[in-house]
């Protein structure tokens, strides 16, 4: 196991190389803005865009950049600087990163409340009035743009412009430690939101999962021991029914830690989706790979926990 | 100025001087008549109920209190060196004194901020000389008082490659040494003592240069201080400027502003400057704070302005915003006129557009009413007829929103017929094209941009055009497509302008004069380079005197009208917003922002 | 009305007349004990059907059966037969797929039919336990096979985890599991096939059921294995007196084992008899079918099987009149309208049969054939 474990690391951290690689060239090959010419802004003189770029490094070889990239990253922990935002890529991520925690988590602490059980009870009354009117909704929840379903949650309950004024509106965010209690209610409409669209495809993978577990032997097994049918379905259906879930969890978990964009931008909070989009409007080449590093970071790293956690889910799952 | 990269919205003449004479119909002082009481302005009236910063009262405010402003756009440069957007402007103009600078309600005429006087032109018009005034002090960690060598320093530190100043070249380029500056002392600006700067120029271009007075750049930076940030590329001086106006953005004892007064994507927090004099400064500065949001949706900030409370938006607003605003929330609603012009660039020097005539008959050809209304209609923009827009002096004189009153130009909705003639004057007997080249035609994605090249590129069909139509980043769009003479784009529908003061070279000389055409980050998008009309810009340029410059002027932009060197569409008019508690005070020239010198809270 | 009559009563049986034509009439175990026992377990006219997409589905289409104390009785059929269906219906399994069950199911004079589900997981595990066809599936994969029968263990009885692991490891013994100390904690992926079959066992076992119902529990295994779990059943049938129900589609696996056998096809008990007899005057011909189905050690190596024509007919659409006839070789046109009763051979009311055919024609068939 350790052996796997060591080889998936490895894997990964070559992985983020590649991604890097990658990042570096498509950024340098697309017509995007030029940094040099958008950094100098007005100045049309080709002189003083010359001493930007090469003070932005750009005159150097692609390759050469890419070295000194990935030495600064290896070997010093340094993600570069941000000649457009005057600090350095680190502070900027990391000044960042907190609140894209806090979306993320609490977000996913309830969608997984909320999902979970609304499948499990689906699965279980399959073709009933219950079962149709959840996965409507659900449908509806899984369709419904986040972007849109946020203006309209903000319209409806926000504190400055809702119509119910029971939350803080856009833009209220304060760091946990800062101010908790506004910690947290600024972020239970960022949380209920995205919770939504996830929440509904998590009660329907649940929903999948579970009556395909409920339909094999072992559940025939358990109820002919006479085990209350409640134990049948938690302990045999569900705990069998849960681990492909698991598997999806961990990846949106990785994903959604890489930013949020939409929701940090409806609800004005300042986390590492943000950074990314505005970096790319001003094609800030350096945050924008930093940011892309930390997104395929937080994937691989799900990656491999996720199958770290199958290991010890599913008995059957062995890593030679 | 380049209207900010990030820039959608049109602006809306109020009706300066007019509404202003009705106001003090009651036996106040004489307002003269319209054309002449204040050279610019254009007398368009305001919809009802709407404020214009014309009218706004620049007295009487109540003082304290924190405004909260919510911004969509985060500051590009904060360094006064670097300044060149409207939203850097909203807070340089709060926290820097530059030697001369616009009160609120005028664009033609600038007041003494820095400067204790009116600028000396010297009658061969190769000197300036500025006195500054006492009492002014940098505010901590240096609290010294600001001296003449203090602008010398701001203005030579603009020719440095770390700060790339971008007016430098085009208005100091004329200083004795200016070519030749890489950021040290420059023989053409002498600080004889403590309180006078002379600047001393080989060209007789003094009017122009004592006109960019007005400038972030002139505002006075701390040789002593800033040196050792100057010396980073780039310069890092943005991250732990002090500040000479009224406010300074919050700083930690060492001056460090990034982090404390400014977090890039976040906020930026102004307070007042412990150094700042009132008894120096015009500004009554009435607001003890001002807190500066950033990010977030335009829809929903624009509804946090309307329904909440000390609020403004100083960015521009959505236009679905705007138009609640017009509905529901009309006193909190302010139109600033001045804002700039839209038009399309069309390659004069190569392709079908190089004859004036196929030129002619585009402008007939092109429905300008329907371009402003993807822009949001009447209420932001007027049909833009000639180049010189509303507030700069010589737009009357240059035809005023009428415009020449040649055929081509007459009918803002377009004409067919009229389009017709001239494309026959042009060769095409049968009045559209039938030569073979494809038009090149490079707009900008987003909204309304879209929607008004496309309008574009539906008229060059109808002309008989095949073209190559395209849409990207608006940044692309210009440093890479429209702004690079060698790519002959022929048709640019989605360029503008706004002056970077109010004189009238600075909206036409840039962008029409043959000799400004750079081979990278070209602003004479259309390549037009008609000898007359140079010359006619060169004999302009060293005039000195605000009425004889727009005479000049206007003869030229009459001229340009002629030659249809470009196709305009909108002068632009800037909406605001502000919540039903602010007294917000709007500026005419810094396209409409809201100035935080004279709002005050109710 | 006999004074004896009551649900709770156990009911003395005496042999109905030879004519009685109801299907589902009632047999006692053994023909040759003077007074019946009592039964432990009375099937009457079980019927089972399932609501499908297709059409209705009739499972089981009336069975009756009667099973005393530590006796076996094995359920033969093909696939389809509703063999398994009405095996799992004893205990009210299928309920939860949406079955209608109808008849009568009586254990120690009790309905189970009209049990509560509460009443009727008391009886689930703990009198009644049943072991199926393939451990792999029937097991819990991710559970340990010590938990899953502690687990078991604990559903009936008030102990702690201890005691009823002990207990768990006592069971592991006494099925032949070896190391049962070592192996209480493996998964059911990490033992053998015959390993995970006994461990099932010792899970049913563990309540110590009166009852033990097999649905094909030798199916999945090696012929070598096959062996030694139905000895293993045999003798723990005989250790505890267990009675048994062994389902089945091998002959050859209730030869040894089943006190009595019923056939069944398409729904249906066709034929009924005690062991030894059915074995040596089978009297209906789906039996025969099955019989020279089954090959010999002894038989030359050339013969070919011989297997019955034809498929099983869908419980969608069951053929009209004697459901075997399409397949029968010795069907009359007749055969096609008529639907044949469960009766008694004459002169053996231990032995019923459901078929047109006569008595004597068949005998003489079947003299033919063997």
């Amino acid at each position: 196991m350790t052996g796997y474990v060591v080889r998936r690391v490895l894997w990964g951290a070559l992985l983020l190389i590649l991604v890097s690689a990658l990042t570096f060239v498509l950024f340098r090959i697309l017509p995007t803005a030029d940094p040099a010419r958008l950094r100098a802004g007005h100045n049309t003189s080709p002189k003083v865009i010359a001493e930007i770029r090469a003070g932005l490094g750009l005159n150097k070889p692609l390759l050469t950049q890419f070295w000194l990239y990935m030495k600064g990253l290896f070997l010093h922990g340094d993600l570069g600087y941000s000649y457009y935002s005057g600090a350095s890529v680190k502070s900027l991520i990391f000044d960042r990163l907190p609140a894209t925690l806090s979306l993320t988590v609490g977000s996913a602490v309830i969608w997984m409340a909320i999902g979970l059980p609304i499948g499990i009870v689906s699965a279980l009354r399959r073709r009933s009035r219950t079962d149709r009117t959840a996965m409507g909704a659900a449908l509806l929840f899984i369709s419904a743009p986040e972007y849109w379903l946020g203006l309209i949650v903000l319209y409806l309950f926000a504190a400055d412009i809702g119509q119910i004024k029971v939350f803080p509106g856009a833009g209220s965010y304060a760091g946990m430690t800062a101010d908790p209690q506004k910690w947290v209610t600024s972020l239970i409409l960022p949380w209920l939101v995205l919770a939504a669209g996830f929440a509904a495809v998590y009660a329907r993978l649940m929903r999948g999962s579970l009556i395909e577990t409920m339909g094999a032997d072992y559940i025939r097994t358990a109820r002919a021991k006479g085990l209350p049918e409640r134990q049948v379905v938690l302990r045999h259906g569900v705990r069998a029914a849960i681990t492909p879930i698991l598997t999806i969890f961990a990846l949106d978990v990785g994903v959604l830690l890489g930013g949020a964009v939409l929701i940090e931008t409806v609800f004005d909070i300042p986390g590492i989706g943000r950074l990314n989009y505005d970096a790319i409007t001003h094609a800030d080449f350096p945050i924008i790979q930093g940011t892309v590093l930390l997104a395929a970071l937080f994937i691989i790293v799900a990656n491999i926990a996720v199958d770290i956690a199958y290991a010890y889910l599913d008995p059957r799952v062995r890593y030679s | 100025m380049l209207k900010s990269i990030h820039r959608s919205a049109s602006l809306a003449l109020v009706g300066g001087a007019l509404l202003l004479c009705v106001s003090l119909a009651l036996g106040l002082s004489a307002c003269g008549s319209s054309s002449g009481a204040a050279p610019g302005s254009s007398g368009i009236k305001a919809p009802p109920g709407v404020q214009t910063p014309v009218a706004e009262s620049q007295t009487g405010g109540v003082r304290g209190g924190t405004l909260t402003v919510l911004n969509h756009q985060d500051f590009e440069h904060l360094d006064p060196g670097q300044a060149y957007s409207s939203v850097d402007y909203e807070a340089m103009y709060a926290t820097q004194r530059p030697l001369y600078s616009y009160k609120p309600n005028t664009f033609a005429t600038p007041t003494p901020d820095l400067a204790s006087g009116p600028p000396e032109i010297s009658s061969d018009r190769k000197t300036v000389t500025v006195h500054i005034r006492s009492g002014v002090r940098f505010s901590p960690p240096v609290n010294r008082e600001v001296t003449s060598a203090d602008v010398a320093y701001a203005i030579e530190r603009g020719a440095n490659e770390s700060v790339a100043n971008p007016y430098f070249a085009s208005y100091f380029g004329s200083l004795e040494g200016a070519s030749k500056a890489t950021g040290g002392a420059i023989p053409g600006i002498a600080t004889p003592d403590s309180h006078t700067i002379v600047f001393h120029l080989v060209e007789p271009k003094a009017q122009i240069l004592a006109s960019a007075l007005v400038l972030p750049l002139s505002a006075p930076v701390p040789a002593e201080y800033a040196r050792k940030y100057d010396a980073h590329k780039p310069t890092e001086y943005g991250n732990y400027l002090v500040a000479t106006g009224p406010y300074m953005f919050k700083s930690n004892g060492a001056g460090r502003v990034l982090g404390i007064g400014y977090e890039p994507g976040k906020s930026a927090t102004l307070v007042r400057n412990p150094s700042w004099s009132a008894a120096t400064d015009y500004r009554p500065a009435y607001l003890n704070q001002i807190d500066i949001q950033i990010g977030g949706d335009p829809n929903v900030i624009g509804r946090q302005v309307l329904e909440g409370s000390h609020t403004v938006q100083n960015d521009t607003p959505a236009q679905a915003i705007v138009q609640l605003a017009y509905e529901q929330h009309r006193s909190q609603l302010e139109i600033s006129p001045g804002a700039g012009t839209n038009y399309i660039a069309v390659n004069n020097h190569r392709g079908p557009f190089a004859n004036v005539n196929v030129r002619r008959a585009f402008w007939a050809a092109l429905d300008r009413v329907a371009m402003n209304k993807a822009r949001g209609g009447e209420l932001v923009t007027n049909v833009m007829t000639h180049f010189i827009y509303p507030e700069i002096p010589g737009f009357e004189q240059a035809g005023g929103l009428k415009g020449p009153q040649v055929d081509y130009n007459a009918y803002p909705s377009g004409n067919a017929q009229i389009a017709a003639k001239y494309m026959r004057l042009a060769g095409y007997s049968g009045g559209r094209y039938t030569g073979g080249a494809t038009l090149q035609v490079v707009g900008a994605t987003g909204s309304p941009e879209a929607e008004d090249a496309e309008i574009v590129n539906q008229t060059l069909r109808n002309l008989g055009f095949k073209t190559k139509f395209s849409l990207v980043d608006k940044s692309v769009m210009y440093s890479k497509f429209c702004g690079t003479p060698a790519e002959e784009i022929d048709v640019c529908p989605n360029v503008g302008w706004a002056a970077d003061f109010g004189d009238p070279q600075g909206v036409l000389d840039v962008t029409f004069n043959g000799k400004h055409i750079e081979p990278t980050g070209n602003n004479n998008w259309g390549q037009v380079n008609d000898p007359t009309i140079n010359r006619k810009m060169e004999a302009a340029e060293p005039l000195v005197g605000t009425q004889a410059r727009a005479a000049a002027w206007a003869a030229i932009d009459r001229e340009l009208v002629t030659q249809a060197a470009a196709i305009p569409f909108a002068f632009d008019k800037e909406p605001n917003i502000e919540a039903h508690d602010v007294a917000g005070v709007g500026d005419v020239w810094n396209i409409g922002s809201w100035d935080y010198g004279f709002t005050s809270l109710k | 009305m006999s004074p004896f009559d009551g649900a709770d009563t156990p009911e003395a049986t005496a042999s109905p007349p030879p004519s009685a034509a109801s299907p589902g009439a009632m047999r006692s175990a053994s023909p040759d004990s003077g007074p019946a026992e009592e039964s432990l377990l009375r099937v009457e006219d079980l019927r089972v059907t399932y609501a499908t997409e297709d059409g209705t589905v009739q499972a089981v289409d009336g069975i009756s059966y009667e099973l005393g104390r530590g006796r076996t009785l094995g359920i033969v059929g093909e696939s389809g037969s509703g063999k398994t269906v009405a095996a799992l219906s004893v205990l009210g399994l299928t309920r939860a797929e949406g079955a209608t069950v109808s008849g009568r199911v009586s254990f120690e004079g009790r309905d189970l039919l009209a049990l509560e589900e509460s009443e009727l997981r008391a009886i689930r595990g703990d009198e009644i336990a049943m072991v199926f066809q393939d451990p792999l599936s029937s097991l819990h994969p991710m559970y340990r096979v010590g938990a899953q029968i502690v687990e078991a263990i604990r559903a009936h009885r008030d102990i702690a985890k201890a005691p009823a692991r002990a207990r768990a490891i006592e069971l592991l013994e006494l099925v032949g599991i070896p190391e049962p100390s070592v192996r209480v904690d493996s998964y059911p992926h990490e033992l053998s096939g015959g390993q995970r079959q006994r461990a099932m066992i010792a899970m049913a076992l563990s309540g110590d059921p009166k009852l033990l119902i097999a649905d094909e529990p030798t199916t999945a295994l090696d012929v070598t294995v096959q062996a030694q779990i139905l000895a293993l059943l045999s003798r723990l049938q005989r250790e505890r007196g267990m009675a048994l129900v062994l389902v089945t589609h091998d002959l050859g696996v209730v030869a040894e084992m089943a006190d009595e056998i019923a056939v069944m096809y398409a729904g249906r008990i066709v034929e009924h008899a005690p062991a030894e007899r059915l074995f040596a005057v089978p009297e209906h011909p789906y039996t025969w079918g099955l019989l020279r189905s089954i090959p010999t050690l002894d038989g030359p190596r050339e013969e070919l099987l011989t297997p019955i024509p034809g498929s099983p007919p869908s419980p969608l659409a069951p053929p009209s009149g004697c459901r075997f006839h399409p397949r029968c070789p010795y069907s009359e046109p007749e055969h096609a309208r008529t639907d044949p009763a469960l009766e008694p051979v004459p002169g053996r009311p231990d032995h019923e049969i459901a078929c047109l055919l006569s008595s004597p024609t068949r005998r003489r068939l079947w003299k033919e054939l063997a």
